[in-house]
């Protein structure tokens, strides 16, 4: 799975612009929203990334700097991606107190992003609510008719239709 | 549906009229404490409930919340009102207003018909407000810090009702109406067991009776020849035969008791008869007569001896008396020739004569005495022991007198017996008799008792057949009622199982609804990220008739009891999201947040913008009040306002007469598309 690749799939199905700024290798992907931007950095490992963020997203600001310059409100909502694939366990906390940096960007920092998964949930930040709970209205005679088959038809058919409680229980109790 | 505006005039903290008109897309309202950035989120819940439901303390001081709904500080309002209004996505408006004198002018189902949809829970329009109008004092305690139960019912009612729901009170009515009908037929299977077993009592008497029905013929000689015969059926026979029995048993005792006592005096009277006896008796009359008379010549002796004694002391005082003269006499001598004592003419020699024969007189006077003493001590203590000798012998005596008043005592007693018992006394000296009639009369007595049972044996044999026809019905009559119980018995099994049914049902219904809202629990949770560690929030549904809802982090942890305050109040926050954004029974898209950022660290409370952010994305209004300015700045930033749905702030202070009001209003202007990339195209192009 390249992060690159894939944050752009997501980010596209997020409603954003993707696409990569070659001035870094691997090429940083920018995106950019109604009401955001940003630039997804790829590390290779962990200690890349810890040792090479700072500068990573100095280059690439210093690159866009008349454009955010020129974004008004919007270059307040300027986010950084570092991500890495490298599982680095004992990296991971550092990595991600980087997220509480909110000097020039908000950042979003982390390791072990290895599935398609990994990055869809590390960009879920940028993407409107996904989950959609879909309630709609059950059919409770169906379902009560599938639970209740000890139950005779005609009793069922007694309490599911008009009947009131007093006749179905003379159903119940009358000899079959 | 979404907020379109809402005035409030004399209304809590709001002297005069302010009209907040809430952008499409959502709005922010900033302000210091106690301007009334709250109060206007109360105002929409006051329109749309009549009531402000987020004072947990109904009432103080004999006052409660209602007192303080209208404007009570200084100065008057012109007019005391609040007025919601809300618009749908046709631009179709829908307004409520509530004034303190004219109440609303809208029904709560007028209401509930333009918020509401589909199934509602129970008080939909509380549920509503409880669910759209999140509050700082609810994110606590309406989410993690409730119980499992009260978790479960929150969510449960903001799923709405379960279609059919109704059905489970339908079911629940069916059981009690069979569990009726299972009691009185249990009753009456129980009455007709106790009447069978009765009948069964008595067939079983009746064949025990019967099987003692023997020898009739052999009973009926017996019964002839112990009670004589009469014209009387044989059943009056029997029945006087019967009552007979008390008396013959008495007379029996009667007999018996006589023959023991007639053994008994026989052999009392044997042994005081017996020779040994009546010699002892000659004896001791003998002993006793001999002990009398010896006694009564001792006596006499004593009486003799004690006179003599008497004798001898009075002739002893004489010569004590007698030889004072003597010796007087003889100390004055003769006196001319004459003695001094008897003036007789006297020699000396005659004189001398004379008072030797004196003294001589009284030593014999004085020396009979002492003897007579003791002849008197011996009389004495012979008389002494035959007196004792005497008593002796009479002792005996009354030991046998006794002995014989007893054997007549015991003869008396022996006769009254007779009497007692009505007994001819015939045979009462002869025990031996006695005991033999007594033999017969047992002897007859038992004859007619197993007589007796057997002719009244072959009578139960006729009512056997009676009793049994009796038991055949009774045993019909519990059979149909042991079918009928089997069948109530099962019909409330039946009504049981289709209640649970029922109940299992809607609660699998409600289950997949849950199980449909987790994902964006989880998400929002995610989103928000309370906690660096535990990633994931998980639920689990427990429990049948009471539900629980419980929220678990990581390996099954608790997050009420492991989170921080602030990481609680996060948390919940993600747990009200989501039952907001699950509720499809509400047409009104609003989020109202008031100060939800309380407890909540920097980080935090940007993600928490975020998440509102992609609320935003989806197209629902949001309404926030925080205090934060700067928060206010990036709420503003960061939520999607477009040209359709704008973004909107206001700014809510005191004004120059005091009173709270709307300070400033800034449309949020949608943010320029495509900065970046125009940039990027452009120097590619270059």
């Amino acid at each position: 799975m390249d992060i690159s690749t894939q944050s752009e799939v997501v980010l596209r199905e997020a409603g954003y612009e993707t696409w990569p700024w070659t001035g870094a290798s691997p090429p940083v992907i920018c995106f950019e929203s109604a009401t955001v931007v940003g630039f997804v950095h790829v590390f290779g490992s962990a200690n890349e990334l810890l040792d090479t963020w700072e500068t990573a997203q100095q280059r690439v600001l210093a690159r866009h700097a008349p454009a955010l310059r020129a974004a008004g409100a919007k270059a307040w909502n300027v986010y950084s991606v570092f991500l890495t694939s490298e599982l680095a366990p004992t990296l991971q906390h550092r990595v991600e107190k980087l997220e509480e940096n909110f000097v020039l960007t908000r950042k979003i920092a982390r390791t072990a992003i290895q599935t398609a998964e990994d990055v869809t949930n590390v960009l879920m930040t940028f993407g409107p609510i996904k989950a959609q709970p879909l309630l709609g209205n059950a059919d409770m005679a169906e379902r009560l008719r599938a639970r209740a088959k000890d139950i005779p038809v005609e009793v069922l058919n007694a309490f599911l239709g008009d009947l009131r409680p007093e006749d179905v229980a003379a159903i119940l109790g009358s000899p079959t | 549906m979404r907020l379109d505006y809402v005035e409030v005039c004399g209304f809590r903290g709001f002297r005069e009229k302010v009209r907040v008109e809430f952008g499409a897309g959502f709005t922010v309202i900033t302000g210091r404490n106690g301007v009334g950035k709250s109060t206007l989120c109360d105002a929409v819940e006051f329109a749309i409930l009549g009531e402000i439901a987020k004072y947990a303390v109904e009432s103080a001081a004999k006052e409660t919340v209602r007192d303080y709904i209208w404007w009570r500080g200084d100065g008057s309002p012109t007019s005391h009102y609040v007025t919601a209004s809300f618009v749908d996505r046709d631009g179709k408006t829908f307004s409520i207003t509530r004034s303190r004198d004219g109440g609303a002018d809208k029904t709560s189902a007028e209401i509930e018909a333009q918020l509401c949809q589909g199934a509602v829970p129970d008080e939909p329009l509380r549920q509503l407000c409880k669910t759209s109008v999140i509050r700082d004092e609810w994110i606590a305690s309406l989410s993690l810090d409730l119980s499992e139960t009260q978790r479960f019912d929150l969510v449960r009612a903001a799923l709405g009702s379960v279609e059919g729901a109704d059905l489970a009170a339908k079911a629940k009515a069916v059981v009690t109406l069979a569990e009726a009908a299972c009691g009185r037929a249990e009753a009456s299977y129980q009455q007709a067991r106790s009447v069978l077993e009765g009948g069964l009592v008595q067939l079983s008497e009746a064949n025990d009776a019967a099987n003692r029905s023997g020898d009739i013929s052999a009973a009926m000689a017996a019964l002839d020849r112990i009670v004589p015969p009469t014209d009387d059926e044989l059943a009056q026979r029997i029945d006087a035969a019967r009552r007979s029995l008390p008396d013959r048993r008495l007379r029996l005792e009667g007999l018996n008791l006589a023959a023991f006592e007639g053994h008994e005096v026989a052999a009392q009277q044997r042994a005081f008869n017996s020779p040994d006896e009546v010699a002892r008796r000659e004896r001791a009359k003998a002993e006793l007569e001999t002990a009398r008379l010896n006694f009564d010549h001792l006596r006499a002796e004593t009486d003799a001896a004690l006179r003599a004694y008497e004798l001898e002391a009075m002739a002893n005082d004489i010569a004590a008396s007698l030889s004072i003269l003597v010796e007087h006499g003889d100390k004055l001598g003769l006196h001319n020739d004459h003695c001094p004592l008897c003036a007789a003419t006297r020699t000396n020699t005659e004189f001398s004569l004379g008072i030797q024969s004196a003294r001589a007189r009284i030593d014999q006077l004085a020396g009979g005495v002492n003897l007579a003493r003791e002849n008197l001590a011996s009389a004495r203590q012979a008389a002494s022991q035959a007196e004792r000798q005497v008593t002796e012998a009479q002792a005996i005596w009354d030991a046998i007198e006794e002995q014989l008043r007893t054997l007549h005592a015991r003869e008396e007693a022996h006769i009254e017996i007779f009497e007692r018992y009505g007994l001819n006394p015939v045979n009462a000296a002869n025990p031996d008799a006695l005991e033999l009639e007594a033999l017969n009369e047992r002897e007859q007595l038992v004859e007619l008792e197993r007589a007796l049972n057997a002719l009244e044996a072959s009578r139960a044999i006729d009512a056997l057949t009676s009793v049994d026809a009796r038991v055949s019905i009774l045993r019909r009559q519990a059979d149909a009622a042991a079918d009928e119980l089997a069948r109530a018995q099962s019909a409330v099994a039946s009504a049981k199982s289709l209640e649970k049914s029922v109940r299992r049902s809607a609660g699998e219904i409600v289950d997949e609804r849950l199980a449909r809202i987790s994902p964006l629990l989880n998400e929002i949770y995610q989103r928000l990220r309370p906690h660096a560690n535990w990633r994931s929030i998980d639920y689990s549904i427990r429990g049948d008739v009471r539900r629980f809802l419980s929220l678990r982090v990581g390996d099954e942890l608790n997050p009420q009891f492991v989170f921080s305050s602030g990481q609680r109040r996060a948390a919940g926050l993600a747990f009200l999201l989501s039952v907001h954004l699950a509720r499809p029974w509400s047409r009104w898209e609003t989020l109202v947040l008031d100060d939800p950022v309380q407890h909540i660290d920097d980080f935090r409370a940007l993600q928490l913008v975020e998440v509102l952010s992609s609320f935003r994305q989806v197209g629902r209004q949001i309404v926030v009040a925080v205090e934060d300015e700067a928060l206010a700045d990036l709420l503003c930033r960061r939520m999607l306002s477009t040209p359709e749905q704008g973004g909107r702030r206001y700014t809510i202070d005191f004004n120059e007469r005091g009173v709270a009001d709307v300070i400033a209003r800034l449309d949020i202007a949608p943010m320029a598309p495509g900065i970046l990339r125009g940039f990027d195209d452009a120097k590619a192009t270059a």
